[in-house]
């Protein structure tokens, strides 16, 4: 066959269309037609209406419009206004007129033609209409309903299922589509030796039962619920949201029947005498941007929130575009604007304002809730962790803290060694708000300022141009008038009348520069202050976080200073200027009164340690009393990097303990004392209301209330909304349900179009099966495990994926599921199944967000950093098991989603997303090869497998390839391999420094029993593995 | 036959159908796409695009973030050193929203620009004295001082100017161009963005991915961050103890085994991963070689100003960004941060002039002098201007300027650009505009015309609407700035 008839083949079955013999469907042939060409001025939105013509309509259809004359004389086309104006040559007369840059196919015009000759039938939008349960066709080779209407199609199309897939293959899609990883090697075994009848439906259930499960599905549910862990717009601090994720994930674990998950999510504050948890789930509507940018509008701004809450509903649970319709009718659908605002007025009451959420503070109204995921016996196991771990800390290192205390005394023996302390001449000290006249640079270049702030100081100063080499920096702080002496403006409790200094960022220019070069910021090499208050040491200035930080003795009596030392001295000829940023965001008026930048030449006079510890040092060990030793010992257990694994993962669960036993905070709907009046809103705009509406539904859907006069006492309300969406006559809200089911399963909706089941949506690929499995849906109480026992028991799902070229030019996008579906794996799925296959996988189930590797600090790069209270501003990478948490937990920060999952396609959450279009890119193969989180995969695979007996290499090659794939390598695959691992073998015994190199990638150990080349080169061996196109894909 | 070339094709179609029918020539695949088409340009579908001669082959927009005033440094005039002092007549000033930080103000004194300026060029367009390597240039550009946008906030503001909309979720202009015009090296992104900090103002105004986000677009169209120092595009380099040989050997295993699996099961997209691999590859080569600034001469460090030997500098971007527009990079974006003078104008401003100025300028010239100004449009601008009235005490040192959305200036040069122009005027207080009002769709439709692009056609269905980037209100070509 030849290329062009290959073309030509697919093409024209691209689409599923009318046969010539059969009558066309008004539906499935016309309107997309109409919608696509003729509604934007001939539709629904009255105020768009031209010459008096509507085509949406048939009655108007056939009345004609200005012109007099019948657009559309059923039977007649030669008659029709329509088909002439649509055939004319004339410019001026031809519809679609040219400045519409809009037109109609050959084929387009064949079939509004011939429809208009076959009578011109009209029908109602098929998704308005109630789904009906057709009869299910009788077909040789189907029983099941699902089957059944497939094989319909498949034969009136001379086509039929594809085999069953072979086991390896159906369970990893059955593992990769339940829980979003790949199958075990163990779980592979169980199932491939299982020879009872019922081995599909047992692997299945395990699946299913799962708390995998639940994670799996909540992750797809987060980007239509635009779940972020930041407020997003231009600040973008964070929030706390994490309870509402932890529902999430409970509702599926638990089979929550859909019409509950739904209800809970709407209007669950509204259930009479709802739960706590039912409350979390209203978070649903909170999830939306929220910004705290100065000057802005807050009347604008909620406008913005109640749209989003409209558009995301609308688009999430009812597949429809409303909010097209929030500045004028909608242009293809039934919808109008004012029926746009009826809508939004349910989401409109809640006593929420317009600028909020800054400081990391939620904005109200805001619930304290108990996790769902709260689980008493993991609480019991943590604890015991915990118990051990603290005493591994406490477990003494002798040899490393002796090498620790040798190397410190001799340190401090050089302490002040030719110091010096040199004046900076100031020439600007400034801040980012509030009056520039608060800041008064002293004739002494002392820096005084007049009262508490929460921002950022940042001193520019010119380098002495002769003297000795400067090293490093000293600030020295001192009291105030203002500050009646004390250091600081303080008020936070054991911070009184003191300040919290919670980073310190310097660089130089070669001119004055009043901002810091990020991108050449001075290293510093030592730290010492003055004095310390407990619990507020001054390495912690080295952390970005703005709220962990340094503070001298509170109460301490004269001046106190920190010293910095640079990793290099100053080149004060190429950039005689320096700036310095120093940062007080801890609030409560933690800043100081006064302070001076000095430089310093030599070697810093003050030791890096606490004055009592110095002192330890400085006594002879057998000097030393026991509580001395001892005080040492701790403190050099708290910052020895020999202890730091131990001391992260106490951290992490102290935090794990806090999840599971105490409240915390999300941003939920909540009625507020006076609701908002919604008004229509002429063209959308906050500012130009025009008549006040009450909540309702759009006409074109049942009625709100079966029972008229329902809300003639009280206005209708979210719960309302609610129960009306899960009645047994809303067309959409099962089919929208069903039709997105069938998606993640199927990696293409039975229309689609999944958000937009609208007039612009797709026509179905099985209408009678959507509409079947709709039905059924309601039918059986919602229940979704139901449904996808349903579904993945079905032949259809269970076809090989095999692809030959007469498939694929008879179906190219596999429209009639002649064949199993193949989709690349999601964002979350690729990164989860690297962390699963090496072992680091840490399956907890829900809790506060993590935050794993990411490049550099590119948070820093664009935030707001230094001037707002807001947190989230820089990236602080977490430690320990929360590196290795599944990718629905990472921090998702809006403005700059996690950057090895957006370049797999994954949104930014700023609005409501469903589906998402799977790419193929440079930069993916980039994440997969060379992200550390990968790497560190890949090395922590080749140990795994290294550890793993093996009677021989090429046993071990077998079993690393089919860990990684779920089969068998065939011969020559297993050759390919072998060449690789000599290769890497060879080449890393003649390089051990790569080896190590590559070996030290990441934060989990590697196992120096083994050699090193031997674990580098398994490491590229697995990189490979998990490079695979076939392991990035499901099949 | 081989079934894969089937394979492609079919892979291809449904990529036209799923993804659009431009991201055929985007960055994804080029030479697949081109196999596709028979070797042949896909004439149906490009044409529905482009449906004008293309005066610019790329892009590079120096976007100025935070909103530079108008009043300072392009838009002065003699009479406001009589007003200056007095109150801004509530006529002029009319119905005008004012963001909340000034809408308390008892009074809105004028403020006369912080600098002298000049009369520079053929126009004899006024050009600050703050920028006085502009002002050499002003014979290559046309400065348009009769921009304006409904948004007062940088948020929405910046939104509305880089997306088309103050909505979130919408595609950036650069990712409509990929879109639409896809790439001239398949070595590099077709949309590359480089940031810069301001020295004038701590910190700056935030920006956001957003605003070179691909939004509704197929990720791929999204601009890629080029970065200062070591690893400039994320992921780039290999990891550590792995060498580009031993990357190589790898890519080569990677490719045996996918195409033993491609052909089992019959799988398009796995030869199009093989693809991107080996394009991974290339750009590690690519990128380093790009960002490698060595083989610059003197001369040119000399045009650019000292700063541009200083990675991450907005001088450093500006070179960057000719040795972007040099290997055919479609779409290059810098920004600037740090003009947004609420406070301290007279001591913040001449910074991000300092900052910008000279760059700015040497970019032009030494477009110019390569030959590559004549097909590379160049947009120089912010997302409003600023208020004629102090935003603080009348001359405190303290003092600034508020946003001001009622007009603003920006400058575009190079392809098709009318050198040396001035288009549109403002009244006395520069703070409504009196000819030639340009809405900054009408900038965006400009741009896309410049690159044979119809800001009608280039659509994406999404949510059930053809989605534009100058959206739905009616924009037009900005006329007058071109030749």
């Amino acid at each position: 066959m030849t290329l062009r008839l290959a073309l030509t083949l697919s093409l024209s079955f691209a689409t599923h269309s009318a046969h010539a013999a059969e009558p066309l469907s008004f539906n499935r042939d016309i309107r997309p037609i109409f919608s696509k060409t003729c509604f934007s001025c001939h539709g629904p939105d009255a105020a768009a209406v031209k010459g008096g013509l509507r085509l949406d309509i048939r009655e108007m259809a056939l009345k004609g419009g200005e012109s007099g004359q019948a657009a559309i004389v059923p039977g007649e086309p030669s008659k029709s206004l329509m088909v002439s104006r649509m055939q004319s040559k004339d410019p001026d007369d031809v519809m679609p007129p040219p400045e519409a840059h809009l037109n109609f196919t050959p084929r387009d015009a064949e079939l509004l033609t011939r429809w208009i000759a076959e009578g011109a039938k009209y029908e109602g939008h098929w998704s308005f209409a109630p789904p009906l349960k057709s009869p299910i066709p009788k077909m040789a080779d189907a029983t099941g309903a699902i089957d059944a209407f497939v094989a319909a199609r498949l034969k009136s199309e001379g086509m039929k299922f594809s085999p069953e897939a072979d086991r390896h293959t159906l369970i990893r899609r059955v593992a990769f589509d339940l829980s979003g990883l790949p199958p075990s090697p163990e779980e592979v075994q169980t199932f491939l030796s299982d020879t009872s009848p019922q081995a599909y439906q047992s692997m299945v259930e395990r699946y299913l039962a799962s708390p995998r499960f639940g994670e799996h599905f909540a992750s797809t549910w987060l980007d239509a619920a635009r779940y972020a862990d930041t407020n997003g717009y231009s600040i973008d601090g964070g929030r706390q949201q994490w309870i509402w994720r932890d529902w999430v994930i409970h509702s599926f674990n638990s089979n929550q029947p859909y019409d509950q998950f739904l209800t809970d999510q709407i209007a669950g504050d509204l259930i009479p005498g709802a739960s706590e948890q039912q409350v979390v789930a209203t978070g649903f509507s909170r999830n939306h941007a929220i910004t705290h940018e100065g000057g802005t509008i807050p009347e604008e701004n909620l406008v913005n929130y109640c749209a989003d809450r409209v558009k995301t509903t609308s688009e999430t649970f009812l597949g429809l575009t409303l909010a097209c319709a929030q500045c004028h009718d909608h242009k293809y659908d039934p919808l109008s604007q004012r029926e746009y605002y009826q809508f939004y007025a349910f989401f409109n009451t809640l006593g929420d304002a317009g600028l909020a959420g800054d400081r990391g503070i939620n904005a109200a109204p805001t619930l304290h809730a108990a996790s769902a995921l709260a689980n008493p016996e993991e609480e019991k196991q943590v604890r015991a962790d915990l118990a051990k771990l603290r005493k591994s800390l406490a477990t003494a290192i002798p040899a490393a803290q002796d090498a620790w205390e040798t190397a410190q005394r001799e340190r401090l023996a050089k302490r002040g060694k030719n110091f010096s302390q040199i004046p900076l001449k100031v020439i600007s000290a400034t801040a980012p708000n509030g009056s520039p006249e608060r800041i008064k640079i002293q004739a002494d270049n002392r820096i005084e300022i007049a009262g508490g702030d929460f921002s950022a100081y940042n001193i520019l100063t010119r380098l002495p141009e002769e003297g000795p080499p400067i090293s490093g920096i000293r600030i020295v702080f001192s009291g105030t008038e203002a500050s009646k002496g004390k250091l600081g403006f303080g008020s936070a409790k054991g911070l009184e009348g003191n300040f919290h200094l919670g980073s310190l960022t310097s660089s130089v220019s070669s001119f004055p520069a009043t901002n810091i070069d990020l991108n050449a910021i001075l290293p510093i090499s030592q730290l010492s202050a003055s004095s310390t208050q407990e619990g507020f040491d001054i390495h912690n200035i080295l952390h970005s976080d703005p709220l962990v930080g340094w503070a001298p003795a509170t109460g301490s009596k004269g001046p106190q200073h920190l010293t910095a030392t640079f990793t290099h001295e100053l080149d004060r000829q190429t950039n005689p200027f320096l700036t310095v940023e120093i940062l007080f965001n801890y609030g409560s008026n933690c800043s100081p009164a006064s302070f001076q930048v000095f430089g310093i030449s030599g070697s810093d006079d003050n030791s890096p340690h606490p004055q009592a510890i110095t002192e330890i040092l400085l006594t002879e060990s057998t000097a030393r009393s026991q509580e001395q030793t001892s005080q040492l010992r701790d403190y050099f257990h708290g910052i020895a990097p020999e202890k730091s694994t131990v001391r992260h993962q106490i951290k992490n669960l102290e935090e794990r303990v806090s999840m599971l036993t105490e409240k915390h905070s999300l941003l939920v709907m909540d009625t507020a004392k006076q609701p908002r009046k919604t008004h229509i809103l002429d063209r959308g705009v906050y500012s130009s209301p025009l008549e006040e509406v009450s909540p309702g539904t759009p006409a074109v859907l049942p009625p709100l209330s079966l029972e008229p006069d329902s809300f003639r006492e009280r206005p209708a309300n979210r719960l309302d909304l609610a129960r009306w969406m899960t009645r047994a006559d809303n067309p959409l809200t099962s089919r929208v349900a069903v039709n997105r089911l069938w998606e993640h399963f199927f990696g293409r909706a039975i229309s689609a179009s999944s958000a937009d089941l609208g007039s612009q949506g797709q026509w179905p690929s099985h209408p009678e099966l959507l509409d079947w499995l709709a039905v059924d849906f309601r039918e059986n109480a919602w229940d979704r495990k139901r449904l996808i026992r349903l579904i993945l028991h079905s032949k259809t799902y269970r076809q090989s994926s095999k692809t030959t070229p007469a498939l694929l030019a008879q179906d190219p996008g596999n429209e009639r599921l002649g064949r199993g579906p193949r989709f690349r794996l999601s964002a979350e799925q690729i990164r989860d199944q690297a962390l699963a296959v090496s072992g680091l996988l840490v399956e907890r189930l829900g809790g506060p967000s993590v935050r794993p590797y990411q490049p550099g600090d590119l948070w820093r790069q664009v935030s707001h950093y230094g001037s707002s209270p807001a947190t989230s501003q820089t990236f602080v990478q977490d430690h320990g098991e929360k590196l290795y948490r599944r990718s629905l937990y990472t921090y998702w920060k809006r403005t700059l989603p996690p950057t090895n999952l957006s370049v797999f396609d994954a949104p930014n959450r700023e609005i409501c997303s469903i589906g998402r279009l799977p790419t193929n890119t440079p930069l993916q193969a980039l994440v997969t090869l060379n992200d550390p989180q990968f790497v560190e995969a890949a090395r922590a695979f080749a140990l795994r497998i290294l550890k793993t007996p093996s009677p021989d290499e090429s046993s071990r090659l077998a079993a690393a390839f089919s860990h990684i794939t779920s089969r068998p390598a065939s011969h020559a695959e297993l050759k390919i391999l072998t060449q690789a691992l000599t290769r890497e073998r060879s080449h890393f015994a003649n390089h051990p420094q790569a080896a190590r190199d590559l070996l030290a990638i990441g934060e989990a150990s590697s196992d120096d029993n083994i050699p090193h080349a031997e674990q580098a080169a398994w490491t590229q061996l697995a990189a490979t593995l998990l490079n695979l196109s076939e392991v990035i894909t499901r099949q | 036959m081989n079934p894969f070339t089937f394979s492609r094709r079919a892979f291809l179609g449904r990529a036209a159908n799923g993804l659009g029918h431009a991201a055929l020539s985007s960055m994804l695949l080029p030479s697949l796409a081109k196999l596709a088409r028979g070797g042949q340009p896909d004439e149906m579908n490009m044409a529905a695009f482009r449906t004008i001669a293309p005066k610019a082959k790329r892009v590079i927009y120096l976007f100025q973030s935070g909103g530079p005033s108008h009043v300072d440094l392009f838009d002065g005039k003699d009479v406001l050193k009589k007003l200056h002092g007095s109150d801004l007549p509530a006529s002029v000033r009319g119905d005008q929203r004012v963001t909340g930080m000034t809408s308390g103000q008892a009074s809105f004194p004028v403020v006369q620009p912080i600098a002298p300026g000049k009369l520079c060029g053929p126009s004899g367009a006024w050009i600050s004295d703050l920028l006085p390597y502009t002002q050499k240039i002003a014979g290559e550009i046309c400065i348009i001082r009769s921009m304006h946008t409904e948004a007062i906030n940088h948020d929405p503001a910046i939104t509305l100017i880089n997306t088309g909309s103050m909505q979130l979720g919408n595609a950036s202009a650069g990712a409509w161009v990929s879109y639409g015009l896809g790439t001239d090296n398949s070595n590099l992104p077709a949309y590359m963005v480089l940031i810069s900090q301001g020295t004038g103002k701590n910190p700056d105004q935030p920006i956001f991915s957003r605003l070179w986000g691909s939004g509704f677009l197929p990720s791929q169209h999204q601009g890629v961050i080029l970065r200062a120092g070591a690893d400039p595009v994320l992921y780039l380099e290999n990891p550590n103890g792995v060498s580009r040989e031993q990357r190589r050997s790898q890519l080569d295993d990677l490719e045996k085994l996918n195409h033993h699996f491609a052909q089992e099961v019959g799988d398009p997209e796995t030869l199009a991963r093989i693809h991107a691999y080996e394009m991974a590859f290339r750009m590690q080569a690519s990128v380093p070689e790009l960002t490698d600034l060595s083989g610059e001469s003197q001369s040119t460090f000399e045009l650019y100003g000292p700063e541009s030997r200083k990675p991450g500098t907005y001088a450093a971007n500006c070179l960057l960004a000719r040795r972007l527009a040099e290997r055919g990079v479609r779409f290059v974006q810098l920004f600037h941060r740090g003009w947004d003078q609420h406070i301290a104008i007279t001591r913040q401003l001449p910074n991000q002039c300092r900052d910008t100025d000279q760059a700015s300028a040497a970019l032009i010239l030494d477009l110019k002098q390569r030959g590559l100004l004549e097909d590379t449009l160049v947009i120089w601008g912010g997302e409003f201007g600023r208020t004629i009235f102090s935003q603080g005490k009348l001359d405190a040192p303290g003092a600034g300027r508020d946003h001001h959305g009622r007009c603003f200036s920006i400058w575009m040069a190079g392809a098709g650009v009318k050198a040396g122009a001035v288009v549109g005027e403002t009244d006395d207080f520069c703070w409504n505009i009196t000819q030639d009002p340009h809405h900054i769709r009408d900038l965006n439709a400009t741009l896309l015309h410049q690159l044979g692009l119809d800001h009608h056609r280039l659509t994406y269905p999404y949510r059930g609407l053809d989605q534009k980037l100058t959206g739905v209100e009616p924009a037009k070509i900005i006329a007058k700035a071109l030749a």
